[in-house]
């Protein structure tokens, strides 16, 4: 089956780009690593089968590209506009702060529990699919979510204390 | 609070950058598939080259080998047809002597 493209850029730009902005925190970072997936795709849109093929083969691309620069910067830290919170803009969000702090949280996350946990609850995968997409054990990214989340429960409740 | 709403709310897709599909696009036209590139083209014809010569060279040492024995063969009975022809001719003159 023939897979258009096109189509698939629009249907998961905006998947695509959240991982990479999430993960890396950098807007254009994250479009740079964004495109070249997409090109990386395109280069083996022969093998794609179907637009759901497309779509977990882009989820799995740019988390494993994501993890790698991520490790990259760690060993080559980058000072500069990511460092910066984003400029507040009028938000739907109700508490735009709690958002930004638990984004900045999953930041502070190692890679692989990053990963982890932006599948679970940007993407709504089920533990079993990430556990593939990220070729790691059930068992692990049960235990990267359950850490991650004592960890960040932690930070929250140690922020209501001293406050 | 339920941490993994609000997660959920915090991590929400975000849409990408206004143009940023237009400009993907834009970079298929100058990225050729791989199948298309001119350096897997020359490897695909290298490599059909190689299935194909190594047999025809073979096919064709082994016409040159036959056509080579054909001519051995030919001279072989051409040498043989002179010695009979000069036996014959020796029987006859020994024949007439004798006579």
């Amino acid at each position: 089956m023939a897979v258009d493209f096109a189509r698939v850029v629009v249907d998961n730009q905006s998947l695509v780009f959240s991982l990479a902005l999430r993960f890396l925190r950098d807007r254009e970072a994250a479009e740079e690593l964004a495109q070249d997936v997409f090109l990386q795709l395109y280069e083996k849109l022969r093998q794609i089968q179907s637009p759901a093929h497309a779509t977990w083969w882009l989820r799995r691309a740019i988390c494993h590209r994501c993890i790698d620069e991520a490790r990259k910067r760690r060993l080559r830290p980058r000072i500069g506009l990511e460092a910066v919170p984003e400029p507040f803009v009028e938000s739907r969000d109700p508490d735009p702060l709690l958002n930004e702090r638990l984004r900045r949280m999953v930041e502070e996350l190692p890679e692989s529990a990053r990963a982890v946990v932006l599948l679970r609850y940007q993407e709504d995968l089920d533990p079993s699919d990430i556990a593939e997409m990220l070729s790691m054990p059930v068992s692990t990214v049960k235990s990267h979510l359950h850490r991650s989340l004592a960890v960040m429960r932690g930070r929250l409740e140690k922020r209501e204390i001293c406050r | 609070m339920n941490l993994e709403d609000e997660l959920r709310r915090a991590l929400r897709q975000e849409p990408a950058p206004a143009g940023f599909g237009d400009r993907i696009l834009a970079k298929t036209t100058r990225v050729q598939p791989v199948w298309r590139r001119p350096v897997t083209l020359a490897v695909a014809a290298a490599l059909a080259l190689a299935a194909i010569i190594p047999p025809a060279v073979k096919e064709y040492r082994r016409r040159e080998r036959g056509v080579e024995v054909r001519d051995q063969l030919l001279s072989a009975l051409s040498i043989t047809r002179a010695q009979l022809g000069q036996t014959r001719e020796k029987i006859r003159q020994n024949t007439r002597h004798k006579i």
